[in-house]
């Protein structure tokens, strides 16, 4: 018995080292001086670990921008996403109404919509509507916020669901007794008990928004202001010879501030995907 | 049932409305332009061209339907999302289970690294990998002798590769998932099954998964529509579709030929077809499920 | 019937009436627009751009400093997903770039999507214009309007290691088999040596092939285009260029193989010989025309080139003229040469060049014994982006496919596509 329970503590060791290894590789290739990189003998360490790599993506490309602007565009489509997800989530779970089951699966085929397909007339709709309203049409990072807000629902909502329905009706029914407003309840009642809900839904907004590339090829022509992470690490992909150390350098730069947010979250998403699917 | 009491309440349209709003404007409605341009003769011509669009009814779709690269590519869709899914079921469902029965330091390290890999967006994921496994200066490629070896070259090897990057990428998902709804069954119900002496596996077919089923369905539910999608991967590993085209998957057929060619009808009617296939397993499943007993 | 019809014509009126709105191509702004702020410009991203972009950079220093409060945002576009990125701009009227690069093979394709300006009145006005030599001119004419200024040609001829060639005592080949045999012997005895740099993508080194077989990209399922096909893709081969590293490779990749000496040969282009410099090839090469089929003759290369064009939706339009004819005047060909190795456009540029520089003897000769173009039809951009001849030599050169099969499947595509 004890000796089954190590070779399992071995065996969950070698898959989680498995697991960060191509994580760890990503990281020390960035960090690696060019000399090593190039070598037909990589060596699964360095002896001189350099911020080359670093330099040239941050100097050469603009790629602080770039890192704005994605976190700018993730952060509002959580933000604005989270929200509407919410509201539609109590309306689903706190009441019955017809067409409520018409709906959540409207909800879930929604999710199977390849996006990819939709970028065409996508592309052709945010066009017109930059027209009218020039902050949201192509080229701008409103476009993108707008675009991945849309997509994010479906499942944002999906998961909420859970969250909300998780929540006993006996408290905002004693919130109403004691007078509160629909309002309130909705705001002072719900909403804090939802937060950690909020907070794993938001997980998966972000990355959604974070990772995106096809729309932002596509909608961002030609201002290179207003470009991505993801397209200015495509850029160190040239014609002749790929720059692996500022690849490998955007991408850790790239990784960075999703792992950061993942291991705030980390307890309340485990949490609340095992109470979202409870149901 | 105390929901039920307050049906007659009008709260829910104002509480559904920005969603409403926002689905309709960018989601219902391109889907609707969507099949609209699946029946158009839509070219760059039409677009910037000043030339008038034209109604061609289902010629889009014959045309598709008829041409044999279709449905090779439709075949090999099919074949790598099934591949993936099963993958990444088993890979997570094992190490679900794994995680319930190790110690303290091995689950903590391993949900940890489960999380690292889940974080690592889709981009950075694929240009690692492909550095990790290059021709000449990919470190598995030196670590097993090969240099030289291009994973790219054979369409099942390439297939392969970026196989497992989408499963390194989406098994921590089913994992964390799967773990959270087993650790959340009473723990007096197995106990109750053992002192019947129901052996571990029996307890686990008889027991666990029934219990288990909602959660694995929103997992099998997810894990198809995510897999069935994989657009970066394939676009950025196989750059566009591998050699000869060998690695298209159908949404980045969709993609070429509505912005390479500027086929923008023939790529809208491509994207229904999928949306249709899509549709279609998901409500097999769902249907199944219900069958079952289980509520949506 | 005649009801069913009706009801069909109705249908299809409620459809186009609300379909995605199209942008008739709506004329740029007449006034020249601004004079002043940020003007966009599009060029091409190529393998070593370092020496390119010095040029241009020196271009824009003076730009800016003749004409006040502007400034210039230059982005390289990949080659490869240059068709997106035109379309886009394209299609949005309002994020289109000033001033573009672009190949002449992809004119009639722009041009009838509507998007680049008529250039009459700015090369009528500009004093150097009158140097533009006719057959250029020509190839950035689309219907007898010329939308774009030559800015270089581009042929390409076979680059070769003098050293490695002289080490196994073979001479540079006189003919397309003496090619195939020479670097068949490279391979023999340097192992880890390609003879000739060949790559599945690399449409430009494929179809001197054809054409000197007597074939065509219009024919190319004809048995002159599959000899020419079965020759090049034999080179795709474990005797010279294994499938496992060449197969995909781009024009780019090739020359990349040449530069750093790893391929013996190369069928590079003039404009190639920075990055060959660059590479350890630098001083070890020389450059003859491609032969053809028999000892003497040359193989017809193709007349490749890059315009600079002005969209027909730039915001400034009028700037844009100024740096246009600013980049391709005398002084800037002449640096672009020294640069890249640009063949100029401008008659007086072209003969300083030929004079003091013995290199482009090869590429001139091959220019002189007569070269070939692609379909001058729009449907080519389509045959170009949907990549179906690489796909075909990359079918065969994989074993995918036969070269009957390969071609027979590609005629199919360029039929359709070329059919309006």
């Amino acid at each position: 018995m004890r000796l089954g329970r190590r070779l399992l503590d071995a065996v969950a060791v070698l898959v989680a080292l498995i697991t960060v290894f191509p994580i760890y590789w990503m990281v020390l290739a960035a960090v690696k001086p060019a000399g090593e990189i190039q070598s037909l003998h990589q060596r699964p360490w360095t002896a001189a670990p350099s911020l080359d790599a670093f330099r040239r993506v941050l100097a050469v490309n603009d790629f602080g921008r770039y890192l704005l602007n994605s976190l700018v565009v993730a952060l509002v489509v959580v933000a604005v996403s989270g929200l509407i997800a919410f509201l539609a989530a109590v309306a689903l779970t706190r009441f019955r109404f017809r067409f409520r089951t018409t709906l959540l699966v409207t909800f879930l085929i929604a999710q199977m919509v390849p996006i990819e397909a939709l970028t065409i007339p996508l592309f052709f709709l945010v066009r017109d509507v930059g027209t009218v309203v020039p902050g949201v049409g192509l080229n701008t990072l409103g476009s993108l916020m707008l675009v991945h807000t849309a997509f994010t629902l479906p499942f944002a909502i999906w998961m909420l669901r859970g969250f909300v329905g998780a929540i006993p009706d006996e408290l905002d029914e004693a919130a109403q007794l004691d007078g509160a407003g629909r309002f309130t309840v909705l705001w002072r009642v719900l909403l804090p008990l939802v937060a950690p809900g909020l907070a794993a839904t938001s997980v998966f907004s972000f990355i959604h928004a974070w990772n995106d590339f096809l729309f932002a090829r596509t909608f961002i022509i030609s201002e290179a202001g207003n470009q991505t992470l993801p397209m200015a690490l495509l850029v160190f992909f040239k014609p002749d010879e790929n720059d692996w150390g500022a690849i490998m350098a955007a991408s850790t730069l790239m990784t960075l501030p999703v792992l950061v947010f993942f291991l705030i979250v980390r307890r309340r998403l485990v949490a609340g995907l095992g109470g979202a699917v409870k149901d | 049932m105390s929901r039920a009491r307050r049906a007659s309440t009008r709260a829910p349209l104002w509480l559904l409305l920005p969603a409403a709003v926002v689905l309709g404007g960018l989601f219902l409605y391109p889907m609707y332009q969507l099949g609209l341009l699946s029946v158009l003769d839509f070219t760059q011509a039409q677009v910037s061209g000043g030339q008038p669009t034209r109604f061609v009814g289902a010629e889009n779709y014959t045309r598709l339907l008829g041409d044999s690269r279709f449905w090779e590519v439709l075949l090999s869709t099919v074949l790598f999302a099934a591949a993936c899914v099963l993958a990444t079921l088993a890979v997570g469902a094992g190490l679900a289970v794994l995680l319930t029965r190790v110690s303290r330091i091995p689950r903590l390290l391993l949900s940890l690294a489960a999380m690292a890999a889940w974080a690592v967006p889709a981009v950075s994921g694929s240009t690692t990998w492909m550095f990790l496994f290059d021709t000449d200066l990919g470190f598995v490629n030196q670590l097993l002798g090969i240099e030289g070896f291009n994973w790219m070259y054979d369409r099942y090897t390439a297939f392969g590769l970026v196989g497992a990057v989408v499963v390194w990428a989406s098994f921590p998902f089913v994992m964390v998932t799967l773990y959270a709804g087993i650790e959340a069954v009473p723990k007096s119900v197995l106990e109750a099954a053992a002192l019947d002496g129901a052996g571990a596996w029996r307890s686990f077919w008889q027991i666990m998964v029934p219990i288990l089923r909602p959660v694995l369905a929103i997992v099998v539910i997810q894990s198809v529509i995510w897999d069935f999608k994989v657009f970066t991967q394939i676009y950025i590993m196989t750059r566009g579709g591998g050699l000869a085209g060998q690695n298209l998957t159908l949404n980045v057929y969709a993609y070429q030929q509505a912005f390479a060619s500027s086929e923008y009808g023939r790529g809208a009617a491509i994207g229904v077809v999928m949306t249709l296939i899509l549709l279609a397993v998901t409500l097999v499943y769902l249907r199944a499920l219900r069958r079952s007993g289980e509520q949506l | 019937m005649r009801l069913r019809l009706a009801a069909a014509a109705a249908l299809a009126l409620t459809i186009t009436a609300c379909a995605p709105s199209t942008s008739a191509p709506a004329p740029g702004a007449t006034d020249g627009g601004p004079r002043t702020g940020a003007l966009k410009v599009w060029l091409f991203d190529e393998p070593n751009r370092a020496p390119k972009e010095a040029v241009v950079k020196e271009a824009v220093t003076e730009f800016t400093a003749a004409h006040p409060d502007t400034t210039v945002d230059v982005q390289y576009i990949a080659v490869d997903t240059r068709s997106e990125r035109f379309k886009g701009a394209f299609n949005d009227p309002a994020s289109a770039p000033d001033v573009v690069e672009y190949g002449n093979t992809d004119l009639p394709e722009y041009a009838t999507a509507g998007g680049l300006a008529d250039l009459g009145a700015v090369v009528g006005n500009w004093p150097e214009g009158a140097d533009l030599a006719a057959d250029a001119k020509a190839s950035a004419t689309y219907r007898g309007t010329l939308l774009g200024v030559p800015w270089y040609l581009g042929v390409r001829a076979l680059y070769y290691r003098t050293d490695v060639l002289a080490e196994l005592g073979l001479k540079p080949p006189a003919t397309l088999a003496e090619l195939t045999s020479t670097a068949r012997a490279v391979r023999a005895a340097k192992p880890d040596m390609f003879g000739v740099a060949v790559g599945g993508k690399y449409t430009f080194g494929a179809l001197p092939f054809v054409w000197a077989n007597g074939g065509d990209i219009t024919s190319i399922d004809s048995a002159p285009s599959r000899a020419g096909l079965t020759a090049y893709t034999a080179l795709i081969a474990e005797d010279n260029c294994p499938p496992q590293n060449c197969a995909d490779l781009t024009g780019g990749k090739t020359v990349e193989l040449f530069a750093s000496g790893k391929a013996a040969m190369g069928i590079l282009g003039n404009f190639n010989r920075a990055a060959v410099d660059a590479g350890a090839a630098k001083g070890r090469y020389a450059v003859v025309p491609l032969p053809g089929l028999t000892a003497g003759s040359i193989a017809p290369a193709f007349a490749g080139g890059n315009n600079l064009g002005i969209m027909k939706n730039a915001q400034r339009p009028a700037l844009a003229a100024d740096f246009l004819t600013l980049l391709a005047s005398r002084k800037y060909q002449a640096r672009m040469y020294d640069a890249m190795g640009n063949l100029p456009t401008l008659k007086p540029a072209s003969a300083e060049v030929v004079a003091k520089d013995p290199f482009v003897k090869p590429f001139v000769d091959t220019i002189g014994a007569g070269t070939r173009f692609v379909p001058l039809d729009p449907g080519w951009g389509k045959i170009d982006a949907s990549a179906v001849l690489p796909t075909m030599i990359e079918k065969v050169a994989t074993g995918k496919a036969t070269v009957d099969e390969a071609t027979t499947e590609a005629a199919k595509l360029i039929d359709e596509a070329l059919t309006p």
